[in-house]
């Protein structure tokens, strides 16, 4: 089993392990040729999937196993962004599959040039430091080890993307950072409410959450003491893609969300035609921090059901777009 | 927004809710609030303990539309108020003030116009600052008794409906007697010179804050077990004159000092330092005690737009003074409602 590659795209790879790293503390890495999938299964909350295509963090790789050229690991989150935020300032790191005292061990060697900041680097990693001139030049190399578990096929197969019924409302999300902003003040709300209301049990605040085909998003939370709900409106819903879906245009024309297109207005007023779900506050605030990618993101309602968000993170070079896929169960009311 | 009633009893729409925020978090010390709605001004009163009160008074003037319809069967006319005003056609209800402030501030991170949601270092701590990027209309109404208290927030795009259940006013609510025409002393004086103070006297976390006048001095001493600190404030040394009102702004520390006897009162520090948050706002404050030893605090804030001031009131009752005789003091002796109000 051999890995290595170098890694073309610190910053976007530290920020995407970072938005993860809030969800759970190990993921599950599935390495190939195409590309890396994450998945983090939480006992309880939000389950991700991300794949993102091996040539958006990774370049010069090889990627080789007994099972096909498949990779499944089992790393630590927490240390892997620890040791990738060591990166971000390098001018090269490579990462490798490896094995010390027989723990297997993702190294991360990091290549940091000191030109530029030559005093900090002389303080920091060397006692030198004497003459600038001296100085300059100076690589610096970092490694990091983070262990990990190497998971057998046999253990893996069983696990399978959550398979979900067609979504009765999909829609473009506003900024995730300003949904944050607002959805973190409501779980606020509803947390301060119940310390004053001496609370009735352990479950988090409920945040409601509903949107139509006509652009309208609406977040909202109840408590003893307030009612409160911000809406969105003129925002996208996108067209479904006919080559997308098995039955072409027959199937767009059965799917939900042309019958949820039938209902409710542009102006959210109506109560019908929105697709709810019931979302945990501060899990959702948790998958909201994946906002920091700065990717659009559709939403799909299932209907009191589940809640589904693609993530698209914004690639430079081609079109060949990263995904994250956010699967999010509604509590019952 | 949802109940769409022909009329109702009670709207207002203000163009900036900042302003609003800025004024109810000045009484932001307690979970909730009185509201009290008459033709002229919404008044939000909030108190601790009986023993402290502050009072948040939002005239129309702040309004770009401002509405009230007395309820002709639900007039309170029991000319409970203080003896300030008449009894007035008003109505009461309590709400939760943290819902009413969170809900104004629900924008904190501002106009979604320009990058403000970009990945800037502050954006995802920004809930420290979010006062700063408040503004955008604001709606307020109430459509009858027993409705709920609605505001309607609108910015870019996002409407925001908050509606706050309203409590009947809990039965003991009245307001701390304040006894205008008898007063003991009267400070004015710019706010910032009294947040100094009371920052200066928090610093040894003190229990007391003794507030004493003489004819040419204005003294807040606080002590605990950490030590004891004294502020002095001296009457400007070239007015000779008792009661001096100085209409030059600036001229001295004081703007008013009327002092006619000396003035000893203790009270609690940790409530009187809830007004901080209006000091820092304000910019000047009165500095008013009556003969029961009640104190006023009155603040002026300056508001954002369209000129004019604001005032934000608070008012404590001291604290019985000392066996030990120390802080004695035959003239206030009568602080028996202290007696009874402090727990």
């Amino acid at each position: 089993m051999r890995f290595k590659a170098q890694i073309q795209n610190i910053t976007t790879f530290t920020k995407f392990v970072a938005s993860l790293t809030s969800l759970g503390p190990v993921a599950w890495v599935r390495l190939n040729e195409n590309d890396v999938r994450f998945t983090i299964i939480p006992e309880q909350g939000t389950q991700v999937w991300a794949v993102l295509a091996i040539d958006a963090i990774f370049e010069g790789y090889t990627i080789q196993s007994a099972a096909e050229n498949v990779i499944n690991l089992e790393v630590p989150l927490g240390p892997l962004h620890q040791a990738l935020k060591s990166a971000l300032q390098a001018t090269a790191a490579s990462i490798r599959l490896t094995k010390k005292d027989n723990i297997p061990l993702l190294s991360i060697t990091i290549v940091r040039n000191s030109i530029g900041n030559a005093r900090q680097s002389a303080s920091e990693d060397d006692d030198g430091g004497i003459g600038i001139g001296l100085s300059r030049e100076r690589e610096t190399t970092i490694t990091q080890d983070v262990p990990v578990r190497v998971l057998s096929p046999s253990k893996v197969e069983g696990i399978h993307e959550p398979r979900c019924r067609d979504p009765d409302v999909h829609i473009i999300l506003p900024p995730l950072m300003q949904l944050k902003s607002i959805s973190d003040r409501f779980t606020k709300v509803a947390l301060e409410s119940r310390s004053v209301t001496a609370g009735l049990s352990a479950i988090g605040p409920r945040l409601e959450m509903a949107a139509n085909m006509h652009g309208c998003l609406r977040l909202g939370i109840k408590t003893d003491a307030m009612k409160m709900a911000s809406l969105w409106t003129g925002l996208d819903n996108p067209e479904l893609d006919p080559s997308h879906l098995e039955g072409g245009m027959e199937e767009i024309q059965q799917h939900p969300s042309t019958r949820m297109k039938q209902l409710g207005g542009p102006d959210g007023q109506s109560e019908e035609g929105w697709a709810k779900v019931r979302l945990d506050g501060k899990d959702w605030g948790k998958v909201m921090s994946v906002g920091r990618l700065g990717g659009r993101v559709i939403a799909c309602f299932c209907h009191e059901h589940a809640l589904i968000l693609y993530v698209y993170l914004p690639s430079e070079r081609d079109e060949e777009e990263s995904a994250l896929t956010y699967y999010i169960s509604s509590y019952s009311a | 927004m949802s109940d769409t009633q022909s009329r109702p009893m009670f709207s207002a729409v203000s163009g900036s809710a900042r302003q609003l925020f800025l004024l109810l978090r000045c009484i932001g010390f307690s979970p909730k609030t009185r509201v009290q709605i008459t033709e002229d001004e919404l008044r939000f009163i909030a108190e601790e303990g009986g023993v402290m009160q502050g009072t948040a008074i939002l005239q129309k003037a702040l309004f770009t539309s401002f509405q009230f319809t007395p309820p002709a069967s639900h007039v309170h006319e029991e000319g409970h108020e203080d003896g300030e005003a008449d009894a007035d056609k008003f109505i009461v209800f309590e709400i939760s003030l943290s819902a009413l402030l969170d809900t104004l501030q629900i924008f904190g991170l501002g106009d979604s116009k320009s990058s403000t949601f970009n990945r800037d270092p502050y954006t995802s701590t920004a809930f420290s600052a979010p006062v700063l990027g408040v503004t955008g209309l604001c709606r307020l109404s109430y459509a009858s008794v027993g409705a709920p208290f609605t505001i309607v927030l609108q910015e870019s795009g996002i409407t925001t409906t908050s509606e706050l259940v309203t409590y009947e006013p809990s039965s003991n609510a009245a307001d701390i007697p304040f006894t205008r025409d008898q007063i003991a002393i009267k400070v004015i004086m710019r706010a910032a010179y009294l947040y100094d103070a009371i920052s200066e006297l928090a610093s040894a976390n003190p229990e007391r804050l003794v507030l004493a006048a003489d004819d040419s001095t204005f003294t807040l001493s606080a002590s605990s077990s950490l030590g004891s600190a004294v502020v002095e404030f001296h009457r400007d040394n070239s007015r000779s004159q008792y009661a001096s009102t100085v209409d030059q702004p600036g001229a001295g520390v004081m703007e008013t000092f009327f002092v006619p006897e000396e003035f000893k009162q203790v009270y609690h520090f940790s409530r009187v330092v809830g007004v901080k948050k209006a000091l820092s706002v304000a910019s000047k404050v009165s500095v008013r005690a009556d003969n029961q030893g009640v104190l006023s605090l009155q603040f002026m804030i300056e508001n954002l737009e369209g000129g004019g001031v604001s005032f934000v009131d608070f008012r404590f009752i001291p604290l019985a003074d000392d066996e030990d005789g120390s802080e004695s003091d035959r003239d206030y002796e009568e602080g028996e409602t202290a007696e009874t109000a402090d727990e």
